[in-house]
């Protein structure tokens, strides 16, 4: 008797923390819909501050920063990582301290003094040599640095999960090492390849306070975008961007159910 | 003959640290220039003296720490050090509410059908894969003046007429809770599945009240999930930027506004780098304390983000 209670209260408290959870969410997403320019009342449905954003340039061109920085900065963690990773499973009997604080630091470090670090030596190195001038290019940097070790821990993990005398086949069937990598390292390593990519596009898309202390002038992605506009005074079109962007993440939450369904089958 | 074996053997080892070189130095290298150098310049811009534009300059000085605690040309004024005191109170209420927020409903889902815990963890993760720009604006949108929240608050007599709660210390706390409440649920899920049922099962057969099998039988087994979501939690609230700034207005400031607003208009490059160092000693020593405690408990559990 006493354990229904409790498992009724428990039930209970589930529910208000998931209407605590969606709650700043669904209040984003109905007043995007508003016809009038009021963060209190709802009046009526019109899609008006859509058709507005179809105009804002800032938004657009935010927009494809934001892209240009996830793609580019994956890619080329993706190589370096996966390097790391590599390294770190075949010289794993040595002692390999330095590398491992060194992976870490990145994971460890608060975005802030992250950010601001980087600001502030990005902001000298080009005082004295007028090279890496703050935008999309030591954005780019910055969010290599926080990808990598991610990427080099995905790579490395699939490694250990591997047999090792796989290692041995490999080298009795194939003669040389590119042939070995190709034939037999890129294809192993190519669902952690693909989920290391994910992340790290992931981590750069969702990432705000390191992006927001490298970029430039010209180099606004679309939460620094929405902050400026947040910090100048909430207009109802940040509603409609954020919907957008609260719609990205419910299709990307769904393709996770669907492929792990799959994944377990 | 008895050369060759020694000489591949030698050759191999050279071969195997030139292997071990082209792979792991390119992100040795790129992590070491694009972090541990700015950090490290950091940490020196921090014993320097603020220059006439808010760049740091030599002599070398610790005036920027005595201002972090308060000490400026005009005596001593509480402005910096209240910030310092503010983060810490502000982590450690919302480190505890997120723990009681978190502790049941852990224990809920492990509760519920084997089928349906994925999926009630995923509602409880996804939320925070929304960018946290974002999340916030929809608290502002929650608390401003003239909602039906602030409206009930200002009917119980909890704010004055027409004030909203937001900007206020109370929506910074409420930011974080709801930021940091994923980091601590997934953790604590994992120690409550591993629980073994059997100690319960044996406080019963002793006649422990249930209170008494709770805390001897059931807390010190998530005892470790309990750590490792504290450690996900307090260290970023503590460096926490976003929600202060967007839901705390000029009183509801955290060391990590009092560290950026130093490099942008306000320009104390020392004074901000004194204060990053500060977030970065807190960071090291709760990450220490947290290991020695851990390994003390047995668990060895290790932490993954």
């Amino acid at each position: 008797m006493r354990k229904r209670t409790l498992n009724r209260g428990l039930a209970g408290f589930w529910w208000l923390t998931l209407a605590f959870l969606y709650l700043p969410l669904a209040i984003v997403v109905l007043f995007s819909f508003n016809s009038t320019n009021s963060a209190a009342n709802f009046t009526s449905f019109s899609l008006r501050w859509y058709h507005r954003l179809l105009g804002n340039e800032q938004i657009i061109s935010a927009f494809y920063n934001s892209l240009i920085l996830a793609i580019v900065s994956s890619l080329v963690a993706l190589v370096i990582g996966c390097l790391i990773g590599y390294g770190m499973y075949r010289h794993r009997h040595r002692r390999l301290g330095w590398l491992i604080v060194l992976i870490y630091l990145p994971i460890v470090l608060p975005d802030i003094v992250f950010g601001i670090s980087e600001m502030a030596f990005f902001v000298q190195f080009n005082r004295l040599t007028g090279l890496l001038e703050p935008g999309l290019g030591t954005m780019i940097i910055a969010h290599v640095t926080f990808q990598i070790p991610f990427v080099a821990l995905i790579v490395y993990s699939r490694f250990v999960g591997l047999d090792p005398s796989l290692f041995e086949a490999a080298k009795d069937l194939y003669a040389s090492p590119f042939q070995r990598a190709l034939h037999f390292l890129l294809p192993t390593l190519k669902p952690a390849l693909i989920s290391a990519f994910f992340l790290s596009f992931t981590l750069s898309i969702d990432d705000f306070v390191i992006s927001f202390f490298t970029a430039g002038p010209e180099s606004a992605t679309l939460p620094i975008y929405i902050w400026g506009a947040i910090k100048k005074g909430v207009s109802p079109e940040i509603n409609a961007i954020a919907t957008l962007m609260i719609g990205a993440v419910a299709l990307a939450a769904i393709l996770s159910l669907l492929f792990n369904r799959q994944g377990r089958r | 003959m008895a050369n060759t074996p020694l000489v591949t053997r030698r050759h191999a080892v050279v071969s195997e640290t030139r292997h071990l070189l082209f792979s792991v130095m390119p992100g040795a290298v790129w992590i070491f220039v694009f972090l541990v150098l700015p950090s490290l310049y950091l940490m020196a811009v921090a014993f320097m003296s603020n220059g006439p534009y808010g760049l740091p300059e030599l002599p070398l000085s610790l005036d920027a720490f005595k201002q972090l605690a308060g000490f400026g040309f005009l005596g001593w004024s509480p402005g910096n050090f209240y910030t310092l005191l503010r983060s810490l109170w502000q982590t450690l209420v919302s480190t505890a509410l997120v723990i009681v927020v978190a502790y049941p409903i852990a224990y809920y889902i492990t509760t519920c059908r084997a089928k349906l815990r994925p999926l009630m963890l995923l509602a409880v993760v996804v939320p925070s894969w929304t960018n946290q720009v974002i999340r916030a604006f929809g608290w502002m949108n929650l608390l401003a003046p003239g909602t039906p929240l602030s409206d009930a608050a200002q009917a119980l007599g909890l704010i004055g007429q027409h004030m909203g709660l937001y900007p206020s210390n109370f929506a910074v706390t409420l930011g974080l809770v709801y930021n940091f409440l994923p980091f601590m649920v997934l953790p604590l899920y994992a120690a409550f599945e591993k629980l073994d049922t059997a100690q319960v099962q044996a406080a019963q057969d002793l006649y422990a009240s249930p209170m008494r099998a709770f805390w001897h039988a059931v807390f010190p087994q998530t005892l470790p999930g309990l750590l490792a979501g504290t450690v996900l939690v307090a260290i970023p609230a503590f460096g926490m930027y976003v929600i202060p700034e967007l839901l705390g207005g000029g009183k509801g400031m955290m060391l990590g506004n009092l560290v950026a607003n130093q490099f942008a208009g306000g320009s104390n490059w020392p004074l901000g780098a004194a204060g990053a160092l500060l977030m970065l000693l807190a960071t090291f020593v709760g990450l220490f304390a947290m290991r020695r405690i851990g390994k003390r408990l047995g668990g060895g559990e290790e932490v993954v983000i």
